[in-house]
């Protein structure tokens, strides 16, 4: 269980984390979802207790972080798989951060068997690809059997076949009734792995609430109409509460109305209709959508790029 | 690396961590240490520094002899075997250790591994004091085998001038044993510079101004202050024949303890107030 409340940290005049307040659960895979900078690491850091907060507090298990006695046991955390030493092996990097906190050497062969290291585990940590890099900061965070688990960006530069590793290991340890806290700036990812969503922009939290929920939200699809008269229909529309976005091809983008009641309204104002079919807006456009406003360099200002700064 | 197929069955094989009892500051030790010996370079740090300080050492002997004859009265007088046999370990073997310490704590910088170590040990001042007192107990016992074989070495070559020191010379063992001890010391200010400046080069050539080049920098500073220069605090440190201008042993080993201690302070201090 991990509580935020009003955590805030300054950078000079620079605001990287504005008042957040949000609470990670047992049980659950938690996404904590923004664009690159909106955060998310700093954030984490003052969870660890590296970074200190300008104001706020935050608690794992309802204490602050340096609280904790032997951490390693309540919290594993992976914030950069290719921040290590390179001239340990991979069973040694293990052994220093078991002796650190009291935890019996044997485990370490085990996190290595269980991320699929056993075999590599006499090699040094400096020929590791970040594929396997990544498992071992997966294993260093499950060394003390902790309650809580966090992760930033850890699927980053995998392989499909990690992804999927990482995915199901992620839901796993959520399955044990264990908090999975997992940071990502992948929408779609997240919507396949996390049961819960907090949404970061800028600093600020954007939205917080469950993944289906979310993407009910978010998704509200949209329907392309054309009629011969279009601007008596878009006013009828209209007065019903619908949203309408005029195309440059003379459709209109309709949302807040599915296409049985945008036909019964044409029928009804004896509207001629030309066009009528229902699009899926995507679940990464809608997040696109929600963070870009709260991005630095909003998307006007990077044409033809997909992604926020 | 095996296939991705493992399942979580595997979790739980150590119930729940079963604990093992050691005070904390204990275990930042143990977990110190086993950092240290783990990595192939301190080993091979602790050959080079031993063969380059005996090495020097017996260097420096045999040009003493050779000059011998030219020398003056005055410096005959004050010639010291013990020391003089020493100088490998003084001014090359304590910096290559002691260069373990500043590592100890700027690899983990530069690599970013410092923020595990702080999250597995989060009370900073903690992890500072395990790196000095780790790197310091590891340095003593190599730095006094370099000290023992070249000051047995060095005797050897002043045999023929019958020169030499023996240790059962007054003040002769002493002088052996604080050198390894002024290595020691020179590993914890070490350790205090890898924290205060976080860069292995920018600390490291600090402890090398330090210890090397404050002596000749010492050399604008007024008579009585010469002596407090750590790098001619160490010589003192390994001086049997006292000479003027140079501390008594005991008191150069206390004035390079509490160098040691000042830098090691200083760089808890901030390290604990910076983010990591």
């Amino acid at each position: 269980m991990i509580e935020a409340k009003h955590l805030t940290k300054r950078y000079g005049k620079t605001v990287a984390v504005d008042e957040v307040s949000f609470t990670v659960k047992p049980g659950q895979v938690t996404g904590f979802l923004g664009p690159n900078g909106a955060g998310k690491s700093t954030t984490m850091r003052m969870i660890l207790g590296l970074d200190a907060p300008t104001s706020g507090e935050v608690r794992v298990d309802g204490k602050a972080y340096h609280q904790l006695g032997d951490p390693l046991r309540s919290v594993g955390a992976l914030l950069d798989a290719k921040a290590i030493v390179g001239g340990r092996s991979a069973a040694n990097h293990l052994m220093w951060l078991a002796d650190s906190n009291g935890i019996a050497r044997r485990r370490v062969s085990e996190v290595l068997d269980i991320v699929g290291l056993g075999d590599v585990a006499g090699k040094k940590v400096g020929t590791f690809s970040l594929g396997m890099n990544q498992r071992l900061g997966i294993a260093g965070a499950l060394l003390g059997d902790p309650e809580t688990l966090m992760f930033d960006e850890p699927i980053n530069g995998l392989d499909p076949e990690g992804i999927l590793w990482i995915r199901n290991f992620m839901k796993a340890l959520a399955a044990e009734g264990r908090t999975v806290f997992l940071s990502s700036h992948l929408m779609s990812e997240m919507a396949q792995t996390a049961d819960h969503l907090i949404v970061i922009g800028r600093g600020r939290i954007i939205a917080d609430a469950g993944t289906d929920e979310f993407i009910n939200r978010h998704t509200a699809a949209s329907v392309r109409v054309r009629a011969v008269e279009q601007n008596v229909l878009a006013e009828a529309l209209t007065r019903r509460g619908a949203l309408i976005d005029h195309g440059p091809d003379g459709a209109m983008a309709v949302t807040g109305m599915d296409s049985a009641a945008i036909g019964g309204v044409a029928h009804t104002h004896a509207v001629t209709l030309i066009e009528l079919a229902p699009l899926g807006s995507s679940l990464e456009d809608a997040y696109f959508d929600l963070t870009q406003h709260e991005t630095d360099y909003a998307a006007a200002q990077l044409v033809g790029a997909t992604q926020g700064a | 690396m095996t296939t991705a197929t493992y399942t979580i069955d595997a979790m739980n094989v150590t119930p729940a961590a079963s604990p093992v009892r050691t005070p904390k500051i204990g275990r930042a030790v143990k977990a110190e240490w086993t950092k240290l010996r783990t990595l192939t370079s301190t080993w091979r740090t602790v050959v080079i520094a031993t063969v380059l300080s005996v090495a020097l050492g017996a260097i420096l002997c045999l040009s003493q002899v050779q000059q011998w004859t030219s020398m003056t009265a005055q410096q005959h007088r004050t010639f010291d075997p013990t020391s003089c046999s020493l100088f490998g370990v003084v001014f090359v073997g304590a910096m290559m250790l002691a260069a373990l310490g500043v590592r100890s704590v700027t690899a983990e910088y530069s690599t970013g591994m410092i923020r595990s170590t702080f999250t597995a040990t989060p009370t900073r001042r903690r992890v500072l004091a395990a790196k000095a007192g780790v790197t310091a107990a590891f340095v003593f016992p190599v730095a006094l085998l370099a000290d023992v074989v070249s000051f047995e070495v060095g005797q050897r070559v002043f045999t023929g001038k019958h020169l030499q020191a023996s240790l059962s010379h007054p003040g002769v063992l002493q002088a052996v044993v604080f050198g390894a001890v002024a290595v020691s010391l020179t590993a914890v200010l070490a350790v205090g510079l890898g924290g205060l400046i976080r860069h292995t080069a920018g600390a490291t050539t600090a402890l090398v101004l330090l210890i090397v080049g404050g002596v000749t920098l010492g050399q604008l500073l007024p008579a009585g202050l010469r002596q407090y220069v750590p790098g001619t605090a160490f010589q003192a440190a390994v001086t049997v024949n006292h000479s003027p201008g140079l501390l008594k042993p005991g008191t150069a080993v206390a004035v390079l303890a509490i160098y040691a201690a000042i830098t090691l302070a200083a760089a808890s201090i901030r390290i604990a107030h910076r983010d990591a």
